[in-house]
């Protein structure tokens, strides 16, 4: 007993490296170099007020791509982001124009978001139904219901104080970013710290195994899809207080983007494997690349091009190393 | 006899490992010759050379004495040569004979299948062996023994020189074994060259002439099976002397776990037992005679149709593992990369899987104390290499069921239910499991084993029950304990009818 107690107190700090995984460098790395290369070919690209724009441009993607980032490890998907954020933002921001107070407002659009997920949870942890199928459904449905609200038209005339909320700054920082930052802090605290994240990982790696082993199958993945739609409606609140107006249509594709970043910060379409970290740093490179591409007047179908690639030369990198760390 | 198959000194370097070193031996043609050793003796690693997956570092093979090039199954294929997996690789959802022909159909016009064809030429291949296969049939409706024979029928039709088996028997029951059997040595009689590789002793002695015995990639040595003991050729598979194990009963007069009338919908019907503090049960029984489904109704993971369950005297209601584990019952699963291991994440994660509960009794883990209790249970169940945060999939089987073990230990389990506890373990291994079963009955723990390996049964159990067809069939205590008094109870008496028409022995 005594050698046992010996051997792991000794190691603190080679356990806190041993928490950055070889996977999260990769992608580190990767960020690294996309930077550098546009350090060296858009002059004021390393300037501090476009690095400080880059995060506020990525975090609504990597608010989405936390809550998928959840979804996917518990061996699912999520298809359905981006209209249940269309959903919570037209009836928060008709709220708000009907001049309901804005924390009402607010939990409003999350309750839509929890709700949102947990139909595409109950029907994928009871029913039985594929994630695939089942959130494809709900897009549709849920953006259909977005539309039918609205009548198509755009929620316009938020209230200024509600604009200021999102629009706000701390510590020189843009409060959507410090906002994403917690979120992210949370997301990693469950993964690694909580029993809900070993759930995840389990139920993702091996179902029928976890199963044996005790684990609440139904209740972690419809927790995963709750979270999903939870950042799903947050990531529309913090849209419709920087744009002070809700479309019915906004959120449209977003969730490939949410998928991208996951994917290239390690989390893998089979379950059972994701980082935060990783998908954190994959968000940022989506952006940093946009961001450079837009500086250097490249057009968007360039930019498209090179979201394509960066998402498959990600995958060829991680096929190739596969199997270590 | 000329020798059909040579491995010529071949040796296999990978990075960092040496997986083969001077591998020498021949088998003749219409000889059946055994290839044992534990894990990781090498045995895999030289039929996939033999198959063309893998090409050897140094060393030849030669057929019929002459060297082949074998750089791809296609290769190995066209020499003659064909694999017979342990986990058989073929589509469920085709057809017996699309099976047959996966890769290569016979044509028409260049274009089409010729389905017509595929299947006339599949019935002959089977009528060979085994008339009661349809070849139209889909082949995921056949069993498991039946896939092998249709495996070998396979073989017959690309006219393999050499049929190389790995664990072709895992998961038969007796009467099927004997059957494949059957076919082997009719293979065998036609001048194939049989490999055959086996961790079940007794059929490597029942079945092969020679033997060659494996250890850390190299040959131990090459018998004539008629002319050594099973105690000699462990002892050259382990490389020491495994001790005799006798039976110690630790069992105590304390009933633990009462079931009456047990019953599922489908497989098991009105089971009744008691299972008493420290005790080891035993459960033998046909595969298919609703054992592995006891345990699952025992453990909770399906749902008792109608019966009682009672432990420590109170009356418990299961309707998941997690009420199971609750209630102090764990399930080491037959099946463990499917039902066990969850396998890219570490040895400590899996071990804790099943009490998240205690190391986070306020809602966050406690990682050092997962760590101290991950490190002291596996520990207990000597997991090799010691290294807690290493995935388990890189672990051998027998180290996997160690931490699958640790996981119950560490959830405070007194009823373990080991299904099949060492299928697919090495030898030495299983040695250590079997301590690690009686150690923990030693404790106070109460255990059942369900094992189609009868010895293992015997070695084990204080007490047997013999399931047939769902039920409970006899109960066996140790002085009445016996593999020929287990078969008799255990197989239905029309088969034993049918084989005495055959002039078989009965469970024999």
């Amino acid at each position: 007993m005594t050698d046992i107690t010996q051997h792991t107190a000794a190691r603190p700090s080679a356990d806190f490296l041993h928490r950055f995984s070889v996977r999260d460098a990769g992608t580190l790395i990767g960020l690294v170099v996309i930077l550098a290369v546009f350090g060296a070919l858009v002059p004021g690209f390393f300037a501090e007020r476009n690095l400080i724009n880059i995060l506020p441009q990525s975090s609504i993607n990597a608010c989405l791509a936390l809550g998928m980032t959840l979804v996917i490890i518990s061996g699912g998907i999520d298809l359905s982001v981006g209209p249940t954020a269309a959903l919570s933002a037209v009836i928060s921001a008709s709220m708000l124009v009907a001049g309901v107070p804005f924390p009402l407002a607010i939990a409003a659009g999350f309750a839509i978001g929890l709700a949102c997920g947990l139909l595409n949870g109950v029907l994928v942890a009871y029913v039985g139904l594929q994630p695939f199928i089942v959130t494809l459904g709900t897009l549709s449905t849920y953006r259909a219901l977005a539309l039918i609200y609205t009548g198509g038209n755009p929620v316009l005339g938020l209230p200024a104080g509600f604009r200021a909320i999102f629009n706000g700054s701390l510590f020189g920082l843009p409060l959507a970013v410090i906002i994403v930052a917690v979120v992210a802090l949370i997301a990693w605290i469950i993964l690694k710290k909580t029993p809900f994240g070993e759930y995840l990982l389990a139920v993702g790696g091996n179902e029928e195994a976890a199963y044996i082993a005790g684990v609440p199958i139904a209740r972690t993945k419809i927790a995963a899809y709750m979270i999903s739609g939870l950042l799903a409606a947050l990531a529309a609140q913090i849209l419709i207080g920087r744009l002070g107006a809700a479309e019915p249509i906004l959120g449209n594709l977003w969730e490939l983007d949410a998928i991208a970043a996951a994917a290239i910060g390690g989390a893998s379409l089979m379950g059972g494997k994701g980082s935060v970290v990783g998908t954190i740093l994959g968000a940022v490179i989506l952006g940093s690349m946009r961001n450079g591409l837009t500086l250097m007047n490249v057009q968007s179908f360039y930019q498209l091009l090179a979201t394509g690639l960066i998402i498959l030369a990600a995958m060829l990198i991680d096929r190739v190393t596969r199997g270590r760390g | 006899m000329s020798a059909r198959l040579q491995f010529d000194s071949i040796s296999k370097l990978f990075p960092a490992v040496r997986a083969l070193s001077d591998v020498s031996f021949s088998v003749g043609a219409g000889e059946i010759h055994g290839l044992l050793g534990e894990n990781g003796a090498g045995k895999s690693t030289l039929l996939r050379i033999l198959s063309g997956v893998y090409r050897p570092t140094a060393g030849s093979v030669l057929i019929d004495g002459r060297p082949v090039t074998l750089n791809n199954p296609v290769q190995a294929r066209a020499a003659g040569v064909a694999m017979i997996h342990q986990e058989l690789q073929q589509v469920p959802r085709l057809s017996v004979a699309q099976n047959m022909f996966l890769g290569h159909p016979p044509m028409r016009g260049g274009v089409f299948v010729d389905r017509r064809q595929q299947e006339r030429r599949a019935a002959e291949a089977l009528a060979a062996i085994d008339p009661t296969i349809d070849p139209a049939a889909p082949l995921g409706s056949l069993k498991v023994a039946q896939r092998q024979i249709v495996e070998i029928a396979r073989a017959l039709l690309d006219r393999a020189r050499i049929v190389a088996m790995d664990e072709p028997t895992s998961s038969l029951t007796p009467s099927e074994f004997e059957r494949l059997a059957e076919v082997i040595a009719g293979l065998a009689r036609d001048g194939v060259a049989v490999v055959y590789v086996s961790h079940k002793l007794d059929e490597v002695f029942g079945i092969c002439q020679r033997a060659t015995i494996m250890r850390d990639g190299a040959v131990v040595e090459t018998v004539d099976l008629a002319q050594v003991s099973e105690k000699a050729v462990v002892s050259m598979m382990v490389g020491r002397e495994l001790a005799q194990e006798q039976h110690r009963s630790h069992a105590s007069g304390e009933i633990r776990l009462s079931v009456r009338g047990l019953a599922s919908a489908t497989k098991v019907r009105d089971v009744s037992f008691d299972l008493h503090r420290g005790e080891v049960l035993g459960i033998a029984g046909l595969v298919g005679s609703g054992r592995t489904e006891l345990l699952r109704l025992l453990a909770g993971a399906d749902r008792a149709s109608s019966g009682t369950m009672e432990i420590d005297g109170k009356a418990i209601k299961l309707s998941s593992p997690r009420g199971g584990i609750a209630a102090g019952i764990g399930l080491v699963p037959e099946e463990r990369k499917r039902e066990g291991i969850v396998p890219l994440r570490s040895i400590s994660s899996n071990m804790a899987l099943a009490s998240m509960g205690v190391f986070a009794p306020r809602g966050v883990i406690d990682h050092r104390r997962l760590k101290r209790v991950a490190a002291e249970k596996m520990k207990r169940v000597n997991l090799r290499p010691f290294l807690l945060d290493r995935p388990i999939r890189l672990f051998s089987g027998g180290n996997q069921q160690k931490a699958i073990i640790g996981r119950w230990l560490a959830a405070g389990t007194r009823i373990l239910l080991f299904d099949e506890p060492t299928r697919g373990i090495d030898v030495g291994a299983k040695a250590e499991i079997y301590h690690l079963i009686e150690e923990l009955a030693a404790e106070g723990h109460s255990a059942i084993v369900v094992s189609s390996e009868l010895p293992e049964v015997i070695r084990l159990a204080d007490r047997v029950l013999v399931m047939r067809d769902g039920t409970v069939a006899a109960e066996l205590g140790r002085a009445s304990l016996s593999e020929q008094a287990i078969a008799a109870h255990a197989i239905p008496q029309t088969e034993i009818e049918a084989g005495k028409a055959q002039g078989r022995r009965a469970g024999a």
